[in-house]
């Protein structure tokens, strides 16, 4: 099995999507001779030509627009956004064309909307985001947030086989960080299936992305104090798994939920509702949140640490939570 | 000795730029050429004046300029007009049936107009073919008749019914269909359809077609950033969208010329590389001319055509909008330029197409489909409050989605075996 990072998981997912289906097409910025600004699409304009992978203006309305109304004809077009921060000058394609096409009027929008986010790389406020949260609160579109190689090759492949459109957040952090033996076969990983990176009785963290692996970096170090993580990786933060946030729960009966995004407003507090509707009897304990500030991502880089969590503070907290 | 690589021109690489300017050699002025097919130039202006303690719109200009003929058509013989025609009387009487159920407490929410509008919607819409596609905006009922929806369809969407095209989920022209008439159903937010229209073309050129793709923006919409940017990407990927900009002189009761400047929106198609048309859209022949030269352009891959249609929008914003902003004078000025009664002497007495006879007829008819889709809609059901669960995501099964015009061809190349450079990547 070969050793592929994070970001070739996720060319190789494309690339064989492409190979396996003629309707699948690459349109964005930048992703063609280029190969796009993290080289996403390197060598895709080679393979699959132009007319596949498509520069075009610096128009994110534009980009949204002209994929959703190609998807209307049958197609399956993967729209990469340079920086999933310019995600709100198509806010208003994605939100009332996109997501409400099928509600409305029964047209299905096969489309995938793909980029980089999130912090850690000293990117400051304009190349940092995780705006997923505008996308959750809209009913209609998915949204989904791997944390490995393994899931990004499996969940874009999947995003792009669904009828549905998929806001699929890439990690900009975890593109040559993390590695892992990928499977050179055709597998899916299904959307809103969560999965548990790693068992724990004494309490649960539900995380997703690059805060996965700051919760099993802090579960590695409770672990030698004799404090046993449950790491949950959502994978999907739309739909959400509702089963595996309640059945985590049940298993450790105390929960601290993370995220890359800001506090307020965050998908903390939808897990805790849905902890709340779903396994409230089990709590042993008060759900806690552990977040980015809210604030805009400082670029300098002791203030963006400051700014996001980090492996000490999941620590901190589920030492609190496992005395409780 | 190696081989000279031969340089391809790509199908989404732009032919040429169609509006391209001449500099005589004499001169360091260019010019460029807007196709103007009207056959006459009002020149109407309209001021914003102090009136005692208010502010009022004041025009001037050329008011009793005489009424221009119909312009005989290149392409529309005598029973396309007869049908262009008949779609104008029934999108205008089917407003009226509108309006009466307004008042009759039938409709939820407000009512669209078209008034004075029609033959622009419905000339347009009748250059397409059947596998193109159309976006439609509010006013554009007329658009939606000649696809092939009914009466019926827009009556019940404005009575919110379980039976109208969106089952009571929008309301007015906002519905559309993927299967068999092709229409994008428009959202409120104005200037968006553009590059979806764009992105129709884009899916059918990839599946080995190049279909025209029609829509509208109005004197107000165009001022929108989507606009630029939906038009400016159709011109760069040579795709065939048809943009008519209904110039109507108001965008709800803001006048035209407070949305931009320059004297005719057609020249905005110069700086898109792309040809500009200025049509009366008042004027059914005009309008179908030019939208038929355009699809042909489209067809031929030949890329985008903006066209210009000259109007007035002869009712309010919507049934609620008295529309008493609008200096009387300019209702009166386009009122002698109404569609249907130029289009009406043009049939009758000019090319005598139709006898007295054949028009009553064909009138009789036309409030017979009206009256039998008026009851049809009125007596259909409300949808059950339940109804309005389900369906915001394609479900397993729901859809099929396959590409409507053909599989596209691969082209089988070689991978290529190593990828560039790592290293250079935008923040690591
Ligand atoms: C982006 C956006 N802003 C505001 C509105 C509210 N609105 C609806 S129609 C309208 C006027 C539109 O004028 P115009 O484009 O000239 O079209 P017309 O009504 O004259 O046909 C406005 C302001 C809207 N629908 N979309
Ligand atoms: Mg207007």
């Amino acid at each position: 099995m070969p050793t592929l990072t994070y970001l070739e998981a996720i060319r190789q997912g494309i690339w064989e999507e492409m190979e396996r289906d003629p309707t699948v097409f690459c349109i964005g910025e930048d992703i063609g001779i280029y190969g796009g600004a993290f080289k996403v699409t390197d060598g895709f304009i080679d393979r699959f030509g132009p007319e596949r992978v498509i520069d075009t203006p610096i128009a994110e309305s534009a980009i949204v627009g002209a994929a959703f109304g190609a998807s209307l004809t049958g197609m399956r077009p993967v729209a990469e956004f340079q920086f999933m921060d310019f995600i709100g000058c198509a806010f208003n394609q994605i939100t009332n064309m996109v997501a409400k096409a099928h509600y409305r009027w029964g047209a299905p929008a096969p489309l995938v909307i793909r980029g980089p986010s999130g912090g850690n790389v000293h990117g400051g406020p304009f190349h940092s985001q995780n705006p997923e949260m505008y996308f959750v609160h809209t009913p209609g579109l998915k949204v989904v947030c791997p944390a490995t190689a393994y899931d990004a090759k499996g969940l874009i492949k999947a995003s792009i086989r669904d009828n549905n459109p998929v806001i699929f957040f890439e990690h900009k952090y975890l593109y040559r960080r993390i590695k892992e033996d990928v499977p050179d076969d055709d597998y899916i990983v299904p959307l809103g299936k969560a999965r548990v990176a790693r068992s724990g009785r004494d309490l649960s963290i539900i995380t997703y992305a690059a805060m996965v692996h700051v919760a099993l970096e802090a579960a590695e170090m409770l672990s030698k104090e004799g404090i046993e993580l449950e790491v949950v990786d959502l994978r999907t933060v739309s739909p959400l798994d509702r089963e595996a946030i309640a059945e985590t729960v049940r298993r450790t009966n105390k929960v601290i939920i993370l995220h890359e995004h800001v506090r307020t407003g965050g998908i903390a507090g939808e897990i805790s509702a849905i902890i709340n509707e779903e396994a409230f009897d089990s709590l042993d304990g008060p759900i806690v949140r552990l977040t980015a500030l809210d604030s805009p991502v400082p670029f300098s880089p002791p203030q963006e640490e400051f700014f996001l969590p980090k492996p000490n503070d999941v620590v901190r907290e589920a030492r609190k939570l496992a005395a409780y | 000795m190696p081989k000279k690589p031969k340089a391809r021109s790509h199908s989404n690489h732009r032919a040429s730029r169609a509006s391209r300017p001449t500099t005589p050699a004499s001169s360091s002025q260019r010019t460029y050429t807007i196709l103007d097919y009207r056959l006459e130039r009002p020149r109407i202006e309209l001021r914003q004046v102090r009136d005692g303690d208010t502010v009022r719109y004041e025009v001037s200009g050329d008011l009793s300029a005489p009424v221009p003929p119909i312009r005989e058509s290149k392409y529309l013989g005598k029973q396309q007009c007869i049908e262009i025609y008949r779609w104008m009387l029934l999108n205008r009487k089917m407003e009226a049936a509108l309006e009466n159920l307004y008042k009759q407490g039938k409709v939820v929410g407000g009512v669209y107009f078209g008034l004075g509008q029609e033959g622009c919607s419905c000339a347009s819409a009748y250059a397409l073919e059947p596998d193109e596609w159309l976006g439609p905006l509010i006013r554009n009922q007329g658009s939606l008749l000649v696809r092939g929806f009914s009466p019926r369809d827009i009556m019940m969407q404005y009575m919110a019914r379980a039976g109208s095209p969106t089952k009571g989920r929008d309301a007015s022209s906002h519905f559309g269909d993927i299967q068999k008439r092709n229409v994008v159903a428009p959202i409120s937010t104005l200037g968006d359809l553009i590059p979806v229209l764009a992105g129709v073309a884009l899916g059918a050129r990839l599946q080995g077609k190049n279909i025209a793709v029609m829509t509208y923006i109005g004197d107000g919409g165009q001022s929108t950033g989507v606009t630029y940017e939906g038009l400016n990407f159709a011109a760069v990927q040579n795709l065939g969208l048809v943009l008519f900009v209904e110039n109507n002189l108001w965008g709800y009761s803001t006048p035209a010329d407070m949305q931009f400047l320059i004297e005719d929106l057609a020249e905005r198609a110069i700086a898109y590389g792309i040809p500009g048309v200025i049509v009366d859209g008042t004027d059914p022949c005009q309008v179908y001319d030019a939208a038929h030269e355009a699809c042909e352009r489209a067809r031929r891959g030949e890329g985008p055509t903006l066209i210009e249609a000259k109007m007035m929008r002869m009712k309010g914003h919507a049934i609620h909008d008295a529309a008493e902003y609008v200096p009387k004078p300019l209702f009166e000025y386009w009122k002698k330029r109404d569609p249907i009664a130029r289009f009406e002497n043009f049939l009758v007495n000019v090319k005598k197409w139709l006898t007295p006879a054949e028009h009553e007829k064909l009138l009789a008819g036309v409030d017979a489909q009206l009256e039998a889709d008026r009851e049809f809609a009125v007596a259909s059901p409300m949808p059950t409050p339940e109804s309005a669960a389900g369906g915001t995501y394609c479900e397993e099964g729901c859809h099929e989605v396959k590409p409507k015009y053909g599989v596209p061809t691969v082209k089988s190349r070689k991978a290529p075996a190593t990828l560039r450079a790592e290293s250079a990547v935008h923040l690591k």
